[in-house]
């Protein structure tokens, strides 16, 4: 004990009574520390953040040791005989010297110290906690910034979908995005992480950005929810996995096609709030099977304008009641019944959250009700804002050109991608087809169109032509592609070195519709200034690329 | 360019999806594709919104499809259409024969 005190090191402060001097030199003596620094009460302050063990020895109590100390952890000594009246004014510890044993002088010495020390461990601890936790806030705002940036094309302020995000901690372990197709389409996902916090969390930044992707594409719920899977079985630890049920409801809300992994069954309302339909889950979650094993059946249900769909996590069921009972799924379709309008949406979560009281949230809940009336969602296209030049180009190509190339893509590939021609490429890819396709067919190939008249006899045909096609020897096409800014004019003109050859009359068959002889049809229908030279030999045709009024 | 089959949970739909360019190149897989349609198969649909070019070879194999299999399924939809595709089959009057949306 005594040599642990010779480690210390300790402030004395003193006034220059006898009395202080007879004690400094009694502690001195005494050994108990290592060295100890005498100094001028004078210099002493109640505010001070002291470095060391300190001690007061004073013959007098003045008023100005009356104050809140700084560091309460300060012996004072005093003469035996001071009234103890002032000394109860004194916040720290104090000691009346008596000429006693040194034993009590040290144990009392020592004490002073270790509180010292513990004070100065804890505000350690107190600041490092502090510099930690502002620390985590920093990161979480940073990654609050990304979740944000990564869901800001997260359209739920769709005019017939309403939802209810709530995360049981900061970050929501749940997902549900939604989106409009470029085809007019809704896609809607609702997913839910294994946990909650940052860490499900995190699953949702690769999730949301394939999604996203995905959707701009409108790929088909099918492939999505395989890609899905790719990416979080490659990405998740073995323990985590992402039940998701996901829904494209197509532009006249008249279909919806769905899967549902691992989570609990969508509910399909009629007008009346009537359940329609239980989409129930019948595949495993995402992330848990390897590619091979995966399964991305979907489902497709014919729905109607006041039909509503209701999708939610596993916090909704599971939530606990003020009494810890469970909501539980026959309660949640009463519920769903008895309010499933858009417009008694808020009524539906006040329900809810009267069910629940104060009851604190287990897990994240998450509830969506969409209305399957037409979406509204204009088809994505971009806008053609830039301008080209006029310009014109000829492309001849001999038999073996003709083999080889796929003619008409290539020359769309390259015209398609000019601003004015893009929103019109399938057309003008299935007029210069027609044209094309004609001359190398009729022209140089000598095929004849009426053999297409039978479902057999339009496989042979195709047969036909990529046999002669392979022998072709000679013979060549030229095709003319002008175009002028005025309205957009685009001028076709294709001629082949072949036999003359004549349109046949539509031979159009009892129904009006015949497998072959409609694009000639289309030709007349979607292009002008049709012109035939030189016995069929020469076509040439107008097309005005206009653009399309902006939506 | 593909075709590519999906067949629903319930195997009542059919769904033929047609991805790049639809024309006779595929005349084969397109046939090859409906040829064995299940007895239960109630609904076909033909998802076109990955199709970006069709010429009127595409439009002979829709008809010649519609006629190997309206006998047997209550309808054939073809589903996803970009407008420019929609404006084609709608001017060649293909939504009387098919349900188109």
């Amino acid at each position: 004990m005594l040599r642990s005190s010779r480690q210390l090191v300790i402030d004395i402060y003193y006034d220059d009574s006898v009395f202080a001097q007879h004690v400094c030199d009694a502690l001195k003596q005494l050994d108990i520390a290592r060295r100890i620094r005498c100094i001028p009460v004078a210099e002493w302050s109640a505010q001070a953040q002291l470095v060391r063990p300190s001690l007061l020895v004073v013959e007098t109590v003045e008023s100005f040791l009356l104050q809140r100390l700084r560091c309460p952890e300060q012996l004072l000594i005093v003469p035996n005989e001071l009234s103890s009246k002032l000394l109860m004014q004194w916040e720290g510890d104090s000691l009346a010297w008596q000429q006693c044993s040194g034993t009590r002088v040290i144990q009392r010495i020592k004490s002073v110290a270790d509180a010292f020390n513990n004070s100065r461990q804890l505000q350690a601890v107190r600041e490092s906690l502090l510099w930690h936790n502002q620390r985590v806030d920093r990161e979480h705002a940073l990654v609050e910034h990304i979740f944000k940036n990564a869901l800001s094309r997260n359209y739920l302020e769709y005019p017939h979908i309403r939802t209810l995000l709530t995360p049981a901690a900061k970050f929501n372990g749940d997902l549900c995005l939604v989106a409009p197709g470029s085809t007019g389409s809704l896609y809607v996902l609702m997913a839910d992480f294994t946990g909650h916090g940052l860490a499900p969390a995190t699953g949702a930044l690769p999730l949301s950005q394939a999604f996203f992707a995905m959707v701009d594409n409108s790929v088909s719920v099918a492939e999505m929810v395989k890609e899905f899977n790719y990416r979080l079985n490659q990405l998740l630890p073995n323990e985590m996995f992402c039940a998701c049920f996901i829904m494209e409801l197509s532009a006249n809300g008249q279909r919806v096609t769905y899967w549902n992994g691992g989570m609990p069954p969508a509910i399909v309302l009629g007008a009346d709030g009537e359940i329609k339909q239980r989409l129930k889950a019948q595949h495993m979650a995402l992330g848990v099977l390897d590619s091979d094993a995966f399964e991305a059946h979907t489902t497709t249900i014919q729905t109607h304008s006041d039909d509503r769909i209701a999708m939610y996590t596993d916090g909704v069921i599971e939530m606990l009641s003020q009494n810890r009972e469970f909501l539980g799924l026959e309660a949640l379709e009463r519920y769903l019944m008895r309010y499933s309008g858009l417009d008694e949406f808020d009524l539906l979560v006040k329900k809810l959250a009267q069910f629940r009281g104060a009851q604190p949230l287990q897990d994240d809940l998450s509830l969506a009700i969409l209305q399957c009336c037409p979406t509204g969602l204009g088809p994505q296209e971009e806008q053609d804002e830039l301008e080209v030049l006029p310009f014109s180009f000829t492309s001849h190509l001999e038999a073996e050109d003709l083999k080889h190339l796929d003619v008409v893509a290539t020359i769309l590939g390259v015209l398609g991608r000019l601003p004015p021609i893009h929103h019109h490429r399938t057309t003008i890819y299935l007029l210069l087809a027609e044209v094309f396709n004609n001359a190398l067919e009729h022209g140089l190939l000598g095929l004849d169109s009426r053999i297409k008249a039978d479902p057999e006899g339009f496989a042979y045909y195709y047969q036909l032509r990529a046999e002669r096609l392979a022998q072709l020897q000679s013979g060549s096409i030229t095709i003319r592609v002008e175009y002028a800014r005025a309205h957009h004019r685009l001028r076709f003109n294709v001629r082949n070195s072949g036999a003359a050859w004549e349109w046949p009359e539509f031979d159009e068959t009892a129904d009006g519709y015949s497998s072959y002889g409609r694009g000639i049809d289309l030709l007349r229908q979607l292009a002008t200034d049709i012109e035939w030279h030189d016995g069929g030999r020469e076509i040439s045709f107008t097309y005005y690329a206009i653009p399309r009024s902006k939506h | 360019m593909s075709v590519s089959r999906h067949i629903s949970n319930d195997g009542k739909d059919l769904t033929l999806s047609i991805r790049g360019k639809f024309d006779f190149s595929m005349v084969n897989d397109f046939r090859r594709a409906y040829s064995s349609l299940g007895e239960e198969t109630q609904h076909v649909y033909v998802d076109l919104r990955e199709t970006e070019y069709l010429d009127s070879s595409a439009l002979g194999m829709l008809l010649n499809m519609r006629k190997a299999i309206c006998d047997h399924v209550n309808a054939i939809h073809i589903i996803n259409c970009r407008p420019e595709v929609k404006s084609i089959l709608d001017i060649s009057r293909f939504d009387k024969l098919f349900v188109i949306d």
